[in-house]
C-alpha cells in the first residue's frame, strides 16, 4: 500500500465484512503532539481478545476461503515503520475499534493519500451502510455524514451514482477547507 | 399437512418466481476489494467504473464489491453479471481496461474475450 488511504480502505472493507452498519472513521493530524491518528469505530461482530493476539500474525485469517491474513499486519507494518503502533479497542458503537498511531513528522510516514477516492469506493460497495467522518486538519475540524447527503438528495432521486457524486463534490470541499493535503507525508521540505 | 402434488406446485411456482426476478433485474458489476484487491489498484479500477457509467448515464447498473475470491495474482478482478447472460469474471483489470468492459460488455453485451479468466483453471 503506497498510502494511508488505501490502508484505510482496507480498515473499512474489514468493517463492513464483520457486518457493521455504521462505521466512525476520525483522522487527527496534530502538528503540536507531531501525531497523525487513524481510528476506525464499528458496530459489526467485533473482535475477541483471542483473535486480538493473533490477528497482526499474516498467517491468520478469520476466512476459510484463504490461508493468510494480511490487511492488519500491513496497516501495523506502516505505523511501527513511521515510530507509531496499531492497537485494537472495543467502540462505543459495540463492535471493534482499531486505532492506528504515526508520527506526523516521521521521515517513513507515508502521506495520507486520496480520502476522497478511498470513501467514494468504498460506498460504491456499501451504500447502506452509514459513514461518519471527522477529520482534524491544520486548518480546522470537518464532518462528515452518509446520512445527511441521503437527506439532500430526496426520495426521487435515489441512485447510486447520483449518491457518489454528492459524497465526492462535499468531501471534497470539507477536507481541503480544513487544510487536508493528499500528498503531505512525513518528510516536510 | 399438504399433498406432495401441492408441494410441487409451490416450488414450481417459486422457481418461476425466482427466475422471473433474476431475468428482470439490472446488471451488476463486482469489484474485488479485498486487501490484495486493493494493493493491486482496485480502488482506481472501482472509480473508472463508476466515472465511466455516470458519462454513459448508465444508471440501472447496480456497482458492488467482494473480498478475496483466492485469485489475489489476478487482481484487480472485475466480475460482470447480466441477467440471462453468462458470469464473466476479468483479470488484471486496470482504470482503462475498466472503461472498455464498461462499453463493450455492459453497453454493447460483447464481453472482451481477451482480458476473461477461468477461474476453476485458475484455481487448480
Amino acid at each position: 500500500m503506497v498510502d494511508l488511504s488505501l490502508h484505510l480502505l482496507d480498515l473499512l472493507q474489514n468493517s463492513a465484512h464483520a457486518g457493521a452498519r455504521t462505521v466512525k472513521v476520525d483522522i487527527l493530524e496534530s502538528l503540536e503532539h507531531d501525531l497523525l491518528q487513524v481510528k476506525v469505530s464499528d458496530d459489526g461482530k467485533g473482535i475477541s481478545s483471542d483473535e486480538r493476539e493473533r490477528i497482526l500474525d499474516p498467517f491468520y485469517t478469520s476466512s476459510d476461503r484463504k490461508h493468510v491474513g494480511l490487511g492488519l499486519p500491513l496497516v501495523a507494518q506502516a505505523a511501527e515503520l513511521a515510530g507509531g503502533s496499531l492497537s485494537i479497542e472495543d467502540s462505543e458503537l459495540g463492535g471493534a475499534c482499531v486505532v492506528v498511531n504515526y508520527k506526523l513528522n516521521h521521515p517513513d510516514r507515508q502521506p495520507l493519500g486520496d480520502i476522497v477516492a478511498t470513501f467514494v469506493s468504498f460506498l460504491a460497495g456499501n451504500p447502506d451502510l452509514r459513514v461518519l467522518f471527522t477529520y482534524c486538519g491544520p486548518n480546522g475540524v470537518y464532518h462528515f455524514d452518509t446520512n445527511s447527503i441521503w437527506d439532500d438528495i430526496g426520495e426521487d432521486s435515489r441512485n447510486q451514482l447520483i449518491f457518489l457524486g454528492k459524497v465526492e463534490e462535499e468531501l471534497t470541499q470539507g477536507l481541503y477547507s480544513a487544510g487536508y493535503r493528499p500528498d503531505r507525508g512525513g518528510l516536510v521540505l | 399437512m399438504k399433498s406432495i402434488e401441492e408441494l410441487e406446485r409451490i416450488k414450481e411456482e417459486t422457481l418461476q418466481e425466482i427466475r422471473l426476478r433474476s431475468a428482470s433485474g439490472s446488471p451488476r458489476i463486482v469489484v474485488g476489494m479485498g486487501t490484495c484487491g486493493i494493493a493491486a489498484g482496485a480502488r482506481d479500477t472501482m472509480l473508472a467504473v463508476l466515472d465511466e457509467l455516470r458519462k454513459r448515464k448508465k444508471l440501472d447498473v447496480t456497482v458492488t464489491e467482494t473480498g478475496c475470491i483466492g485469485l489475489c495474482s489476478q487482481e484487480p478482478i472485475v466480475t460482470v453479471e447480466i441477467p440471462g447472460e453468462p458470469e464473466v469474471v476479468y483479470g488484471k483489470v486496470d482504470p482503462d481496461k475498466a472503461r472498455q468492459i464498461v462499453v463493450s460488455h455492459i453497453i454493447n453485451h460483447k464481453p472482451v474475450e481477451e482480458w476473461v479468466i477461468n477461474v476453476e483453471e485458475q484455481m487448480l
